[in-house]
């Protein structure tokens, strides 16, 4: 398997995603997969589009702020769009870990052959704890959205279908919702986030 | 949320429902929403009162959570009398 994964990091959100998907490529490497990492100002759209392009990969993770019809990397630059760049994607599985994607991209990059997709149809919401800003993998109330969200690029990295992977993904969620929902659990405010992130995620195959 | 001439209007017991749940938050406590950024809870709270589009996601996120608590499955609610 060959996994490419852009994880920008400019601002607050994509400061503690940079880091979180710096989990996957760990977790990748010691599976033995071979990661191509367009991190911080190698998530710009012509690296991106010349990977995909000439590289046999087969799995893509995109991290960074996104919109119905796009993705950007690094400071905003769009790197990915309707019309630009979902050709690429032939036989991939995409996962999107970007707002509100998985309404109008996902459906045109799976209308371009792609294997798989999974994003989301609404904001991707999570807590941060100011505490915490310079130990983003610390962070105990943003841990339990990126960990269910991890989840997605986890499965995919041992093998597991697109299908399969967004229902581990949801199998998460759901205990983690449970967790949150015991009457010991403090930091329940977490269960509308989760709620939120769980049912706004899409996956198409 | 009703709906008159395309302009949906929140109820002030629903935008005071929703103050009071972002209030249980801590203080430390900042919110990341998507392309907009991240947000201490009191910006929230004023981005709730005036219903702009950050104010009504977070309402929408929070009104979609209280609602699936109607639709509990029947266990959880057998579990939850047997409880009380």
């Amino acid at each position: 398997m060959l996994l490419l994964i852009t994880r920008p990091r400019y601002d607050t959100p994509t400061h503690y995603l940079f880091y979180w998907a710096g989990l996957l490529i760990d977790e990748a490497k010691k599976k033995g997969i071979k990661v191509i990492d367009l991190d911080k100002g190698k998530a710009k759209k012509k690296k991106l589009h010349s990977y995909l392009d000439k590289q046999p990969i087969d799995t893509v993770i995109l991290n960074g702020h996104g919109s119905p019809e796009a993705v950007a990397g690094q400071d905003d630059e769009i790197i990915l769009s309707t019309g630009n760049g979902t050709k690429l994607l032939g036989n991939k599985i995409i996962f999107v870990r970007a707002c509100d994607a998985g309404k109008i991209l996902g459906k045109e990059i799976m209308k371009n052959g792609a294997g798989g997709f999974i994003g989301y149809l609404q904001p991707f919401i999570f807590p941060i704890d100011k505490n915490y800003f310079n130990k983003p993998l610390e962070d105990e109330l943003a841990a339990p959205v990126l960990k269910c969200s991890n989840q997605v690029g986890t499965s995919l990295i041992r093998g597991r279908s697109a299908t399969e992977a967004h229902k581990d993904s949801l199998d998460k969620y759901a205990e983690t919702i449970d967790k949150y929902s015991s009457s010991e659990a403090i930091n329940s405010f977490l269960l509308p986030i989760l709620f939120w992130n769980m049912t706004s995620q899409v996956c198409y195959q | 949320m009703e709906e008159k001439n395309n302009i949906q209007i929140i109820s002030e017991d629903i935008i005071n429902l929703v103050i009071a749940r972002l209030e249980t938050i801590p203080p430390d406590v900042e919110m990341s929403v998507g392309n907009e950024g991240s947000f201490p809870i009191g910006e929230l709270i004023k981005r709730v009162k005036k219903q702009d589009d950050i104010g009504k996601k977070i309402i929408e996120m929070q009104l979609a959570y209280l609602r699936s608590l109607g639709k509990l499955p029947t266990k959880d609610l057998q579990n939850a009398s047997a409880n009380n």
